[in-house]
């Protein structure tokens, strides 16, 4: 069952190791991230895992850092994929990759104290530093934006309040003409301390935050989450419940798939597209409410199982599933004779293969970008491995392909949910869950609708929380953005950013 | 797309599907009409809500959504998300406001012209939510500003949020 290598690696040689992995070819960067053990083990460690390519299997180096020496030589130079979690790691621990291009604060806004980290055990804050950071005025660590110079280039400063009913984030372009020059957005306006609150909330208790870290993926969080729980105390969950869990993650994918695709349309102006996908989303999303009680999908999972038996709600689940994609065909008949609305898709918001493995992008922008990853193929879990499916990659990489790899995976998901239900399971919906066991750790992943999410937990002498790690999708593909609108027109700006729709609370935490 | 339209008319199909206990029951017409009613003499048919997530997951921003597609359509009683707080009766916020936020959602504020109100929309902005006691939260809107009217719920759903409008009208009718 175990498919996770720890590989413990020396301080002096922990970057040549990592980079040798991942230039070999045959590993694949999915995070990076540190833990504060110095009660237990007088260090603090780094970790970084990678997948290896064709196999089920995990290996993650992990080095000390312990004493005056809180540095390690930086990933990022040789591994891009590598810069937010190195920048993280440093704004969250205070350790400091040495080379790294750009160290700046990733999570933090000026007004946060200097060297200060919120998860090394022993941090505290002053009540008046916290109040001082609400305020937002005083400059303790100003940052620096990048400054494009040159004859008529001008800076558009937009957000973090948008126009649209949206989350919250600031986007600088450096224009010219209409032209992008260049785009630095400021994210992490909606940090909300949520990896230092699971520490204090408890495993069981857990998986209400997980649910909340990010609305529209709701469910496939609180699966990332349960699963390294229960992979961490050796649980195995009962049939049944891994049949509900794949199937409300392709229920959750097909409506959020629905949901986007229309609201492109909102980015192209085209109203009846965008009414028509608002329409059948939601239907699916009042589907949810009646077979799980919450039209987020959420309250459905718990540690060892499921809460509840949505497969009994067979009848209404292939009803409505099926005449929602009978509607949803005769939308995506109508969006591709739409040739005003195509035209703007084609070419737009380009994202190349080799940027997008670079910088380890993942889900349907690296599908769309001709990156054949996928987790429920990578790593099969639940009932994955018996379900037949392909990945839906194309090549171009513009918001079309984004479209249409969603149009295509939302339909595989549709005979996903038929096949699930043709089946039967067996009673139990949960297993008895006992003590947590103390020191040790485990990986939960899954792919949601954006892409793979992971869930790294350890527990402590007592069981309870030392430290989790959530890395969601839009962490990920945040950096992407930029590469993708570089040469567009401001006005596609919208629409680039809805074809990747990425989370701003579940990258900012 | 013509075809479509032309088939929905001459058809007579119904493209609406109204969600079960929202239209069907009586006490939910009632309140659609209540509530259309209210913004009609309070507001002259016409109530601007400006929305700003101050930290919410995003649940809550898609339910203010859904309330303008085509099940829900809350723009026929009058009511409609602007975008801009100077076009704005009043504002909507959701999320437990965390602290980077904080900034932001006070200056949106100010720049509402008064008199304004605040909703306070799902359990995180009536008081943190889950996140209550996090340190980059400021644990609800009441704490930042004054709150008009809270609407709980994790989400709360599209017809909770258009309850909620509704029970705000029916304070300040009172009031006058």
């Amino acid at each position: 069952m175990n498919n996770e290598e720890y590989r413990e690696v020396g301080i002096d040689e922990f970057r040549d190791y990592c980079v040798s992995l991942n230039e070999s070819g045959n590993f694949i960067f999915r995070l990076m991230f540190a833990s504060d053990e110095r009660r237990g083990e007088g260090c603090f460690k780094v970790y970084v895992v990678f997948s290896e390519s064709g196999s089920d299997r995990f290996r993650i180096p992990f080095t000390r850092l312990a004493g005056d020496t809180l540095s390690y030589r930086s990933l990022t130079p040789d591994i891009p994929a590598a810069h937010w979690y190195e920048r993280e790691i440093r704004d969250m621990f205070g350790l400091v990759p040495k080379g790294h291009p750009d160290l700046r604060r990733l999570v933090f806004h000026d007004s946060f104290p200097k060297d200060s980290h919120p998860l090394r055990k022993d941090w505290g804050v002053a009540a008046s530093d916290l109040a001082e950071w609400g305020e937002g005025i005083a400059q303790k660590d100003p940052y620096e934006f990048m400054e494009v110079k040159g004859e008529g280039v001008y800076e558009i400063p937009v957000g973090p309040v948008h126009a649209g009913i949206i989350e919250p984030g600031h986007f600088r372009f450096s224009a010219v003409g209409e032209t992008i020059f260049f785009l630095e957005p400021r994210l992490f306006y909606t940090h909300k301390g949520t990896e230092k609150l699971f520490e204090r909330l408890g495993f069981a208790e857990g998986v209400r935050l997980a649910e909340r870290v990010s609305g529209t993926s709701s469910f496939s969080h609180s699966v990332a989450y349960c699963m390294a729980v229960e992979r961490m105390a050796g649980i195995e969950i009962p049939e049944k419940a891994k049949a509900v869990r794949t199937l409300v993650l392709e229920l959750e994918r097909l409506y959020n798939h629905i949901g986007d695709i229309g609201n492109m349309c909102a980015g192209t102006g085209l109203a009846v597209g965008y009414a028509k996908g608002a329409l059948i989303k939601e239907w699916l999303m009042q589907l949810n409410e009646r077979v799980s009680g919450s039209r987020y999908l959420r309250g459905i999972n718990r540690i060892g199982g499921v809460t509840q038996d949505v497969l009994s709600h067979a009848d209404d689940l292939l009803t409505t599933v099926n005449l929602a994609t009978s509607e949803y065909k005769d939308l995506m008949k109508m969006l591709l004779g739409a040739v005003s609305h195509v035209e703007r898709l084609e070419n737009t918001g380009r994202l190349s293969k080799d940027i997008a493995v670079k910088l380890g992008v993942t889900g349907v922008a690296a599908r769309a970008s001709g990156v054949n990853d996928d987790i429920r193929k990578a790593h099969p879990h639940l009932l994955y491995d018996r379900l037949e499916f392909e990945p839906h990659t194309t090549t171009k990489g513009d918001v079309f392909a984004r479209m249409m790899v969603r149009a295509e995976e939302a339909e595989c998901s549709v005979s996903m949910i038929n096949t699930l239900l043709e089946r039967n399971y067996g009673r139990d919906l949960a297993v008895e869950v006992k003590d947590m066991p103390p020191h040790a750790c485990a990986l939960g992943y899954t792919e949601t609708p954006r892409g793979s999410v992971f869930y790294w937990v350890k527990s402590d002498a007592e069981g309870k929380p030392l430290r989790v790690k959530l890395r969601s999708p839009s962490f990920c593909n945040w950096p992407a953005v930029p590469f993708a609108v570089h040469g567009n027109i401001v006005p596609d700006f919208p629409l680039c950013n809805k074809s990747f729709n990425l989370s701003y609370s579940g990258c900012d935490m | 797309m013509i075809k479509e339209i032309l088939r929905n008319l001459i058809g007579k199909k119904q493209v609406i599907h109204f969600p079960e206990g929202f239209s069907t029951s009586p006490e939910h017409t009632a309140l659609i009409l209540d509530l259309q009613r209210k913004v009609d003499a309070v507001f002259g048919r016409s109530l601007r809500i400006r929305q700003v997530d101050a930290g919410s997951c995003n649940a809550c921003e898609w339910e203010c959504t859904a309330l303008t597609n085509p099940v829900y359509d809350i723009q026929r009683f009058g009511i409609d998300f602007v975008a801009s707080p100077r076009h704005a009766d009043a504002l909507l916020v959701t999320g437990p406001v965390s602290r980077q936020m904080e900034r932001a959602l006070r200056k949106t504020y100010l720049a509402t012209p008064e008199p304004r109100l605040v909703i306070a929309c799902g359990d995180c902005a009536v008081n943190g939510g889950i996140y209550r006691g996090s340190y980059a939260v400021a644990d609800g809107v009441a704490n930042v500003m004054p709150v008009d009217c809270s609407i709980p719920g994790c989400p709360p759903s599209p017809a909770v949020i258009a309850a909620g409008i509704l029970r705000l009208l029916e304070k300040l009718t009172r009031r006058e």
